[in-house]
């Protein structure tokens, strides 16, 4: 889960390894601050997999390739 | 998960922030009042569960996720401390974890050239760059180091 300068770097980083799923580090944010905001709190309970499906669903990370197990 | 390891795991996190590094196990059973195996096996659980990660060598902390416990290619600064991420993700989790702005230092994985992004406000200064995950959703857990 890496950051890169651009879809050239990372093809060429992939070498000629299948590509997973990329986003805009806009994006990435948005996922991360609606998926750790809670993590300190000190009611924090675990997520169920149906919400955390439906987190990435909300923000749009909604092929198979972003099905949790 | 059980009021128990609940308990435990806030201890965890909270005194892993209070001192911006990973607490071991003597130093949670101290400032819990609890049983140093106690807190081994409750990390176990909570490792089993997905809730921290082990090193399966000194069972010790390796991931409190979005925190990472060893060295990192990401170093995030944010709330007046320098933290280290498991991943990019991870690297703007810990500025939403704490609810603060931050600074991300990491370089490109392909040419090496140094990334630095100031997130102010959830919001990365920076927006040319890709985030690319490799491995599917559905496998994330069968290898989180590599994840």
């Amino acid at each position: 889960m890496n950051l890169f300068r651009s879809e050239e770097h990372i093809g060429r980083w992939l070498g000629g390894r299948a590509p997973g799923a990329t986003i805009t580090v806009g994006k990435l944010s948005e996922l991360a601050h609606a998926w750790w905001s809670d993590r300190l709190l000190p009611d924090w309970q675990p997520r169920t997999r149906e919400r955390n499906q439906a987190l990435l669903d909300r923000l749009g990370l909604d092929g198979e390739f972003w099905q949790l197990p | 998960m059980d009021e128990h390891d609940l308990r435990l795991r806030s201890l965890t996190y909270g005194l892993f922030v209070e001192l911006g590094r990973a607490p071991t196990v003597s130093e949670v059973a101290a400032f819990g009042e609890l049983p140093s195996a106690d807190v081994s096996s409750g990390w176990q659980r909570l490792h089993d569960q997905h809730a921290l990660v082990l090193n399966p060598a000194t069972a010790e902390i390796r991931m409190a996720n979005p925190f990472s416990a060893v060295p990192t290619a990401y170093r995030v600064k944010a709330d007046g401390r320098w933290w280290y991420a498991n991943c990019a993700w991870d690297a703007f989790g810990i500025c939403a974890a704490l609810h603060a702005d931050g600074r991300i230092e990491t370089s490109c994985p392909d040419c090496g050239e140094a990334l630095r992004i100031e997130v102010h406000e959830q919001r990365p200064d920076e927006t040319t760059l890709l985030f690319h995950c490799l491995v599917p959703a559905a496998r994330w857990w069968d290898d989180i180091a590599f994840t």
